[in-house]
């Protein structure tokens, strides 16, 4: 993702999405689906809040000491047969990953879903280098095929449906029109087969990472993330550090949950766990492991006053259950990270100055936290990250002009109700100038103030 | 949990997960449920690195040592999980997990006294010295990435079958 100091234009990109009808009834869809789904998931775990109490004290616990269960992971991948390396930031992680695989001449690269790389803006840089990059989860792929982002951490292609694939298929693949999703998924399996073979190198992502055993946790359904990190000679993963978790055997909580939150599975079709490369004896794995945990931010959320959005596991539930983002999807964000989660990692990672208007997008009501598997304190850490922006001076001069305004004047019982009277009087006039647009959306005065009645 | 309740929520669990489901009374059965399933023929591969898959190896006279080039996959697998109806694929021996992958159809042969209750029993097992790669299989590969409309068969098999002996 583009790191570029523009501010991002949270409430221009929602004005185009409200007017966008394809985009809103597929979101409509989307969240009425992932909430049914995931209800359904959870009704037969009988002591889901015990389990919840569990897997946040499992992450808590993480975060208590980073650094040790870092240090941990290196030397226990390291003992399995990895290369681990350590990137401070974006630059230094496409650097790295760059480097391992233009020294050993890797050209064709098959790649796993990972948000990371994608908030380090991975692909372009690849491909500026002269590699060829496959994108190769069905969502991914087509969201690559047609220049975009992904709108969902889970589902990235959400914002299109179906007529909008085939015809994409059809430009670009040269394929006749479809637009069965079970017929334009063949359709690209057949295309990603015959890379996954030919593929010099895997980049994946990482759903966790052991400390324990050094091993990495992959969540698919697809089977593409077993290609990539299995079929091609190399394999590199790229993580951030807060993904460690200490035991492998801690493991079953995450599986129990995050399934279940993301897309109301009760396990996904594939979780791999991958110990080093391949080893004397072995006829799985990639003859060479490259892990790059990457840093990016997080020693220094760790260090602040809202470190617990590192607790999250990237389920997607809060997202899908935000009213902002079920409005304006995830596009609007403008950055990595959408949703309730998105809204603050992109804060915290991008800075208050290019961020400060997603900082609004959320009306608070904590749906979020409700159905948040692991527990992250969303409501407030959203509303300590508003009261940064107005420490740093970033509200809008004018929603500041017309708040003190209305502070001075609701402070006093006379300018209040003179308000109050002015309000009746000309609330003609604002709906006329107004048009539909106001008298639509704003109440009209009552006739009677309440104060007056209770008196 | 006993053993008889484990086979039996294990196979409840993974015929949820649209995997097809077949339960032997006996050893001398697999080779007539095999036939049934794996249409003649066909290329198969059969690793033969078990007793099992030795047994049933000459089943199939178009018997590949490629899993790239086999239309199925006849294994034995490392174990099995009860909680969610999950296989366990593990690259012990030599085995080539991704053999489970690359053909649309996979077929995997359980011992029962392999199926775990819960997914801690499995990974207690393994957290000491874990395989290089351990993959958990739960029903066929599928994806629902345009739309939400489950599409089966993405890069994975489109049919999985288990058998438990
Ligand atoms: S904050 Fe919680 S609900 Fe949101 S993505 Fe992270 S783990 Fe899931």
């Amino acid at each position: 993702m583009n790191l570029g100091q523009t501010t991002l234009r949270f409430r221009q990109n929602s004005v185009r999405a409200l007017e966008d009808v394809a985009l809103r009834a597929a979101m409509k869809q989307a969240a009425d689906t992932f909430g049914a789904k995931r209800a359904e998931a959870f009704a037969p775990v009988s002591d889901l809040e015990a389990l919840r109490d569990r897997a946040s004290g499992i992450r808590d616990e993480v975060l208590a000491d980073l650094p040790r269960h870092v240090e941990t992971f290196v030397a226990s991948a390291t003992r399995a047969g990895a290369t681990v390396h350590r990137a401070k930031d974006a630059a230094a992680a496409r650097e790295i990953v760059a480097k391992v695989l233009s020294d050993r001449g890797a050209k064709r690269i098959v790649k796993g879903k990972s948000m990371v790389s994608e908030e380090v803006d991975l692909n372009a840089h690849l491909e500026a280098a002269g590699m060829e990059v496959f994108e190769t989860d069905l969502g991914e792929y087509i969201i690559q095929m047609a220049g975009e982002s992904p709108s969902h951490i889970i589902v990235p292609a959400i914002h299109k449906n179906r007529r909008q694939i085939g015809r994409l298929f059809t430009e670009r693949l040269g394929v006749p029109y479809t637009e069965d999703p079970q017929a334009l998924t063949r359709i690209a399996r057949g295309a990603l087969r015959e890379k996954f073979l030919s593929a010099d190198a895997g980049i994946s992502g990482a759903n966790f990472a052991a400390a324990d055993t050094g091993s990495l946790v992959l969540f698919t359904n697809e089977g593409n993330g077993r290609m990539v990190t299995t079929v091609p000679p190399l394999h590199v993963a790229i993580l951030s550090v807060e993904k460690i978790i200490p035991s492998l055997s801690d493991l079953p909580a995450f599986l129990r949950l995050l399934p279940r939150s993301a897309t109301g599975q009760a396990i996904t079709a594939y979780v791999s766990v991958i110990t080093g490369p391949r080893k004397p004896g072995d006829a799985t794995g990639a003859k060479e492991l490259h892990i790059v945990l990457l840093d990016n931010g997080r020693t220094e959320i760790l260090a602040g006053e809202s470190r617990d959005i590192l607790k999250c596991i990237r389920c997607g539930a809060c997202m899908n259950v935000c009213p902002v983002y079920r409005t304006v999807g995830g596009h609007a964000y403008g950055w990595t990270y959408p949703g309730p989660m998105g809204l603050i990692l992109t804060t915290l990672l991008t800075g208050m100055a290019k961020s400060h208007p997603v900082v609004d997008a959320s009306t608070l009501c904590g749906a979020c936290a409700e159905v948040c598997p692991v527990r992250v304190p969303l409501v407030p850490l959203i509303l300590q990250l508003r009261r940064r922006k107005v420490r740093e001076g970033f509200p809008d001069p004018k929603e500041r002009r017309v708040m003190a305004w209305f502070g001075r004047a609701a402070a006093s019982p006379g300018w209040f109700s003179l308000g109050q009277r002015l309000a009746g009087i000309f609330w003609p006039l604002v709906r006329a100038v107004g048009g539909k647009d106001v008298a639509g959306r704003l109440p009209p005065p009552a006739r009677i103030p309440f104060r007056r009645k209770a008196h | 949990m006993n053993g008889e309740e484990r086979v039996r929520l294990f196979l409840e669990n993974a015929a949820k997960a649209a995997a097809g489901t077949h339960l032997l009374p006996g050893p001398e059965a697999l080779r007539d449920v095999l036939a049934g399933i794996v249409p003649p023929g066909v290329p198969v591969y059969c690793p033969g690195l078990t007793a099992a898959e030795e047994a049933v190896a000459d089943l199939f006279p178009n018997r590949v040592a490629d899993y790239a080039d086999a239309a199925a996959t006849v294994e034995e697998v490392f174990g099995a999980v009860a909680e969610t109806g999950t296989l366990a694929c593990a690259s012990v021996d030599g085995r080539a997990v991704q053999a489970g992958l690359l053909p649309a159809h996979h077929v995997a042969i359980v011992r029962r006294d392999r199926i775990f209750a819960e997914l801690d029993d499995l990974f207690a097992e393994v957290v000491s010295a874990p395989p290089t790669n351990l993959t958990l299989v739960t029903g066929p590969s599928r994806t629902a990435d345009i739309e939400l409309t489950l599409a089966i068969g993405v890069h994975g098999p489109e049919r999985l079958d288990i058998i438990v002996v």
